[in-house]
């Protein structure tokens, strides 16, 4: 066998999601088979112990992973989670996950655009005292049209705008840390089953850290909510 | 959860209001009536300072009152058609019985035709008597003189049997086919409502403006401001959502509805008056505010003058409080849109603060001296003890009766049809909505 043709095969298989789970482990295993013979003097390194990140429970409608998550959450299950192809509408509740606090921290980020706007344009148009921020500044009184120094309807577009502004952000950013985004490596990500829940198949995860996790109480318990496969996902 | 229960209960006892909601219709009529009387009565005798300029534009921001929850309603239906809205479908009834009223509103503005017969309506319209405008008030008078082409007695007339006339029109047109589709379930109803959703826009939109021009705009024909029809569409749009929801929520309370509306509807009425009742009638407040103090031309700042004079300044405050800074902070969360109860409250809140909001575009005159002051503090000075005389029981009496009037209406037009547009295409689909 060619190796540049196995290369290919290997670099193309992260991106293959359609393929079946078997077509894809032969190709896999081909790969290791083929570079191998290429070093054999070196010794395989020892495979690094693995250590199990939970139990994957697969379902073929939105509907079934519902009625599942309602009993993963009456449980009493903490560390877990669903993952579906779409937004799933009542699935909040279904698991019955808490509300979160974004709401409130971008409040705070808001109000904090607006006096920061509010500051700016007083310390820019109306007041006049020097100010460290990086270097020596002078707030500078400007006459405009004549109005008074500090006139609040010409601060109120740029309040708003910083509000907005200040907003969006603070709820993208807090979006991305409480999601622990950017991940570029998740355990699931090894499970070939997974890829399709980016396209019909809907999961639920239970994971290893769970206090009430027991890998053969809660394999059987998962098998009870009546999925198509239950798969252990390893670290 | 709403998934998976399509099948809701559309009985008689569920989609019917009860007959003893007729008893409050009753109660209704009897304000109506006391309301409007006790008005007249005082306007007539003078009692509490009342002077026909005060009582004729007390009784026109009652009629506004009225009429303006009513195209609110309007709006929201041919909105839903214009979008093929879904989700509206089970709250559509209350805006439809609201709109119906648009049939009959014209009725209330009889006493104007009668003020106008007995030549005096310029206490109101100060240009409805050129001759008197100039012994008065000169300065106005050549400008006003210019505006004659469109301010007159005939064309003023003509315009408001327009509006009158399209507002019935488009009310007869949406409530007739959506009672209509009730009995054949035609599909082909909801797609005339929709393709006439669009005109019907165009239509809404220039009646309305020119409505809010020749009504209350032209009570100081000297000023102008292109947007201002804007704002009080924006005074339809949240009086005609609190409305809404507030017949919403008494329909639930009396047990009908149920399983049809959910606090998922009540979460998208209470967005829309968030929306429209507070955020976009404060930008367009604003905006509309800004433009003129920025440019400072003394021919458009002296209707935001008079509004800041004496006791006109607070009421303004009150306005920037009561109709966007407390409801605002008050309603943004999803969790206080989905509680009934204090949706409701909300919805009160709101047309209290319409009315103000009203009385604030109508009450208040520009001083005919304004011309003489050299400064800002010397007018302030001289018109410090300035009243607004929102207490004045006449003020409430015609807002009360002019309103009742409306209840009276809604609530027979909702005790003649059913609650929701049963057979509506999307009814399904409107009881399933759920938001993310």
């Amino acid at each position: 066998m060619d190796i540049t043709v196995t290369r290919r095969v290997t670099t193309k298989f992260p991106l293959c999601v359609r393929q079946s789970f078997d077509e894809i482990h032969t190709v896999s295993n081909m790969a290791t088979i083929v570079t191998s013979p290429t070093d054999t003097s070196q010794e395989r390194p020892a495979p690094k112990p693995t250590r199990l990140y939970g139990l994957m429970a697969e379902f073929e409608t939105p509907g079934d992973l519902m009625a599942a998550a309602e009993k993963v959450r009456d449980a009493g299950f903490r560390w877990w989670d669903c993952h579906t192809p779409f937004p799933v509408h009542g699935l909040d509740g279904a698991m019955g996950l808490k509300r979160t606090v974004l709401p409130w921290l971008v409040f705070g980020a808001g109000a904090t655009g607006t006096l920061v706007a509010f500051l700016l344009q007083a310390y820019t148009n109306s007041w006049n005292f020097p100010m460290w921020a990086g270097v020596w500044v002078h707030g500078y009184p400007f006459l405009i049209s004549g109005k008074p120094a500090m006139s609040l309807p010409a601060f109120i577009p740029v309040m708003f705008e910083l509000t907005i502004l200040f907003s969006a952000l603070a709820t993208v950013k807090l979006m991305f840390l409480f999601n622990g985004l950017p991940m570029l490596y998740h355990p699931l990500f090894k499970s070939n089953r997974f890829r399709r829940a980016s396209n019909d198949r809907f999961f639920i995860v239970i994971e290893a850290r769970d206090p009430k996790f027991l890998p053969k109480r809660t394999e059987e318990f998962l098998r009870t909510l009546g999925p198509t496969s239950v798969e252990a996902v390893e670290d | 959860m709403g998934h998976g229960s399509t099948h809701a209960d559309l009985s008689a006892g569920n989609i019917q209001l009860p007959a003893f909601a007729l008893g409050f219709r009753n109660a209704a009529i009897g304000l109506a009536v006391i309301g409007l009387g006790a008005g007249a009565a005082i306007g007539y005798t003078g009692m509490f300072g009342t002077d026909a300029h005060h009582f004729w534009r007390a009784y026109l921001i009652a009629f506004l009152f009225a009429l303006t929850p009513c195209l609110g309603g309007l709006f929201f239906v041919f909105v839903q058609h214009l979008t093929r809205a879904g989700w509206s479908v089970a709250v559509r009834r209350p805006a439809e019985a609201l709109a119906s009223n648009l049939r009959w509103i014209w009725i209330l503005f009889v006493p104007f035709a009668v003020l106008w017969f007995m030549g005096k309506a310029n206490v109101l319209w100060v240009w409805a008597d050129m001759e008197s405008l100039k012994a008065n008030n000169e300065a106005e008078y050549h400008i006003v003189h210019a505006k004659e082409a469109f301010l007159n007695a005939k064309f003023f007339w003509i315009r408001a049997c327009v509006y009158f006339g399209v507002w019935a029109l488009l009310a007869n047109f949406f409530v007739g086919n959506s009672v209509r589709q009730d009995e054949t379930g035609d599909i082909a109803l909801s797609e005339r409502m929709q393709k006439w959703a669009g005109p019907a826009a165009i239509l809404f939109g220039l009646t309305t403006t020119f409505a809010a021009f020749d009504w209350i705009m032209s009570i100081s024909p000297a000023w102008f401001s292109t947007m201002f029809g804007v704002y009080f569409f924006c005074g339809c749009a949240t009086a005609g959502f609190a409305t809404m929801i507030l017949i919403t929520v008494r329909l639930r309370q009396l047990g009908t509805l149920r399983g049809i509306v959910s606090p998922e509807h009540m979460q998208d009425l209470g967005k829309l008056l968030f929306a429209f009742g507070m955020v976009f009638w404060a930008y367009i407040g604003f905006s509309q505010y800004m433009l003129i103090w920025y440019a400072n031309v003394p021919e458009e700042t002296g209707w935001f003058l008079a509004r800041q004079l004496g006791g006109w300044a607070p009421l303004s405050f009150a306005l920037l409080f009561g109709h966007f800074l407390i409801p605002f902070v008050a309603v943004m969360s999803k969790w206080q849109k989905r509680r009934a109860l204090v949706l409701a409250a909300a919805a009160v809140w709101m047309l209290v603060f319409h009315y103000v909001d009203l009385y604030w575009l109508v009450m208040p005159e520009i001083p005919h001296d304004i011309g003489t002051f050299s400064t800002y503090a010397a007018i302030s000075e001289k018109y410090t003890n300035e009243a607004t005389h929102i207490g004045n029981p006449v003020n409430f009496l015609l807002a009360i009766g002019a309103l009742a009037t409306v209840i009276v209406g809604t609530l027979g037009t909702l005790s003649r049809i059913a609650l929701v547009p049963k057979k509506d295409p999307r009814l399904a689909e409107s009881i399933r909505f759920e938001n993310m």
